[in-house]
């Protein structure tokens, strides 16, 4: 399997591989995205099974992403990862077509417990 | 209007610690009196609408390296600047997200601002501190403060 991680900051792209291998996910393939519009363009070109991205990126903003995704009738599963979860995000992430809203800190139990359906 | 507690700042910042900087549970952030002498790294994010005010983070000049080294997964040697920027304002933005999930509905995150300081010239000119955390991590003091706007506090 293959996924996209999109985060504007290299440490928070670090992070999210650190606790996908503490997750026990760490034999998938990563692929990383520093911007929304890398992030739109790399999931067209790279095809990941999964994209879990940031919301406030450059570019692009996270949701931006999914929305040009989905009208561009990409349907990858697709969930944020971000430092605030207000009810509105959730609404328009969920709206948008995201599965999940993971918000900062997480552990790697909150990993599993939101990607374990997803990934197997 | 409700304003965070040092306790809320305590909890949010177990968290991070657990979740980031000491997974393993060995090196915890410890509260105690000491606070960052100069020069030390601030990173700060405000809040504004609802509720206005700072959420500032600062760190030794040796607890921002030791920070990025952790986040990054590389030698304290081989941190850059950037790196440093990067990690303790992505630890700032995290914990103010926490901060501002405990704030009235409308309240809007600013994107992280950090700066070294080199001498006593750091001024929040518009806000009174609410509550502050400091203590030390791995023996390097490390201090979190949220200021308020004095004119909505």
């Amino acid at each position: 399997m293959k996924i996209l991680i999109a985060d504007d900051s290299r440490v928070m792209r670090q992070i999210v591989t650190r606790t996908l291998r503490q997750a026990g996910y760490g034999g998938h393939e990563l692929v990383e995205a520093a911007d929304g519009r890398q992030a739109h363009d790399l999931t067209i070109s790279e095809k990941p099974d999964l994209v879990l991205s940031d919301w406030n990126m450059p570019e692009m903003t996270g949701i931006e992403v999914l929305r040009a995704l989905r009208a561009g009738g990409v349907d990858v599963p697709f969930g944020f990862v971000t430092s605030e979860g207000t009810d509105e995000m959730r609404q328009m992430a969920e709206q948008a077509g995201a599965l999940f809203l993971i918000t900062k800190p997480f552990t790697a139990d909150n990993f599993t417990d939101v990607l374990g359906p997803i990934l197997g | 209007m409700t304003s965070p507690t040092t306790e809320d700042l305590q909890a949010i910042t177990e968290q991070v610690w657990l979740s980031y900087l000491d997974p393993e549970g060995v090196a915890p952030f410890l509260p105690s009196e000491e606070t960052p002498a100069l020069p030390h790294v601030i990173a700060a994010v405000s809040v504004t609408g609802a509720w206005e005010g700072h959420v500032v983070m600062a760190f030794s000049a040796s607890a921002s390296q030791m920070a990025a080294s952790a986040l990054l997964g590389i030698e304290e040697e081989e941190v850059s600047r950037d790196d440093i920027a990067d990690a303790v304002g992505e630890l700032v933005n995290v914990i103010g997200g926490n901060v501002k999930s405990l704030l009235p509905d409308g309240s809007l995150l600013s994107l992280p601002h950090v700066a070294t300081i080199d001498e006593g010239v750091n001024k929040w000119p518009a806000a009174v501190e609410v509550c502050r955390l400091q203590g030390s991590w791995q023996n390097e003091p490390i201090a979190i403060s949220v200021w308020t706007s004095k004119s909505t506090g």
